[in-house]
């Protein structure tokens, strides 16, 4: 016990800097994946034929690749053609990619959980199309995916951890770090594992909360 | 690529890491789906203590992600004085990973049984092992084929995290072969469009099962 608690004092700080980092990456990743599978959905729903061609094979290719391929190509990738990101950056561009993707198919069965009929009503009272996406269309589509979203943000967190392949200073990064430092190798991912699990409890209970709160009166 | 003789041995490179990673995957899906199977004991035993020991080790592996789980179980074996090299180490991983995983999906089989079913076996007086037999395994299977085979494409995808664990597969074979040419978008590329295919491959085969393990007239619910 003693033991550990030296240890803790000792590598505490590099602990909450990957907390840090994965806990950040993640919610700007997420945040801006939500917004690309909305601008997807849009896509889809006002690009006609095409524009539902061109989504869904994009979907289809983001689905079936592991999202570490996509993390490769941009990191090895972009350099060559003098796209010289922080890897950071690079790792957040896949995982907001791919995971749009998956957003953008719960986006979709969400819309089309809504009602035909409101948008005949919407239509007959004269709200434009615009009005009609904002107060008709947003407000449910946000309400019936937010079980998905939670679910697809939470994989989202985990796969954050997948950039430490790329050298980002996240925590699965700060734990093989320590591994090599230290030598005590199941001990530092014991750890790490345990503070992603309570990651993800704090992502799950934040949804949860979000969903009570936006429930139907 | 400079020349067709590189290609060629780009193609073969690829071609043979993604065998691996398809055996990878078959193999971890074999084991995993015998664990989900016994894992159905726990997950639906009369003890609750048994029940929520069940939920904490789901709960566990689907909270952390596979990397950590991978590099858990890579750098925990030898110090449990097993040698036993990453591709052992590999399927460790991808066998508890995807069996959380499974389990979830047929428990999800089993509660998606319409209460009738359970009374008409039970009225019909059927013996335990007739009923798992003849009226929980036949849907069970019908139910949860679709999030099966969900799960099918995921150990494919899930199998290139094995090659930061040093698992020589298609991810790994991939990166070998950019570290000495440097063709990133045209390897990763050829890579993506082999995982593309396997994953791809799957899931149309499944729903191909799927249509043929369903009857026309079969009245469950659909996911």
């Amino acid at each position: 016990m003693l033991k550990f608690q030296r240890w803790l004092e000792v590598y505490g700080a590099g602990y909450v800097d990957g907390l840090a980092w994965t806990a950040v990456v993640a919610l700007v990743s997420a945040a801006v994946a939500v917004g690309w599978g909305g601008a997807l959905l849009g896509v889809r729903l006002v690009g006609g034929r095409p524009g539902a061609r061109a989504v869904d094979a994009y979907v289809q290719l983001f689905r079936n690749v592991p999202v570490l391929v996509p993390i490769y190509i941009i990191y090895f990738g972009f350099p060559l053609v003098g796209l010289a990101w922080p890897a950071v950056v690079c790792g957040g561009l896949a995982l907001v990619l791919q995971n749009g993707a998956y957003i953008s198919e719960i986006f979709r069965g969400a819309h089309k959980a809504i009602d035909r009929v409101q948008f005949d009503s919407a239509k007959s009272i004269g709200l434009s199309a615009w009005h009609t996406f904002r107060k008709v269309t947003l407000p449910q589509v946000i309400v019936y995916s937010l079980p998905a979203l939670g679910n697809q943000v939470v994989l989202l967190l985990k796969d954050t951890s997948l950039l430490s392949a790329i050298a980002v200073g996240e925590l699965t990064m700060r734990a093989k770090l320590l591994t090599e430092q230290t030598g005590a190798a199941y001990e530092a991912f014991v750890v790490v594992a345990a503070l992603y699990l309570a990651l993800v409890a704090v992502f799950e209970v934040g949804f949860g909360l979000a969903g009570r709160a936006l429930r139907w009166p | 690529m400079t020349s067709w003789a590189m290609l060629e041995s780009t193609v073969t490179l690829l071609a043979r890491g993604a065998l691996v990673s398809l055996w990878l995957a078959l193999a971890s899906l074999a084991t995993g789906t015998g664990l989900a199977v016994l894992l159905m004991a726990p997950a639906f035993s009369r003890f609750g203590l048994a029940r929520r020991a069940y939920r904490l080790f789901v709960w566990i592996v689907r909270g952390t992600p596979v990397l950590v789980q991978a590099l858990l179980v890579f750098y925990a074996l030898p110090a449990l004085d097993l040698r036993s090299g990453p591709y052992v180490a590999g399927v460790i991983v991808l066998t508890l990973y995807l069996g959380a995983l499974i389990a979830e999906v047929i428990r999800g089989g089993v509660l998606a049984i319409p209460r009738q079913q359970w009374d008409s076996a039970r009225s019909l007086g059927l013996p335990p092992g007739a009923l798992l037999r003849r009226v929980v395994a036949p849907l069970v299977i019908r139910y949860s084929l679709p999030a099966y085979v969900n799960v099918c494409v995921m150990a494919v995808k899930a199998s290139s995290v094995l090659s930061i664990i040093s698992v020589w597969e298609l991810t790994f074979a991939a990166r070998e072969i950019i570290e000495r040419t440097l063709a990133v978008f045209s390897v990763l590329g050829l890579a993506a469009a082999f995982y593309f295919a396997m994953c791809f491959g799957i899931d149309r085969l499944g729903r191909h099962v799927e249509r043929r393990l369903t009857p026309g007239d079969f009245a469950g619910e659909r996911t």
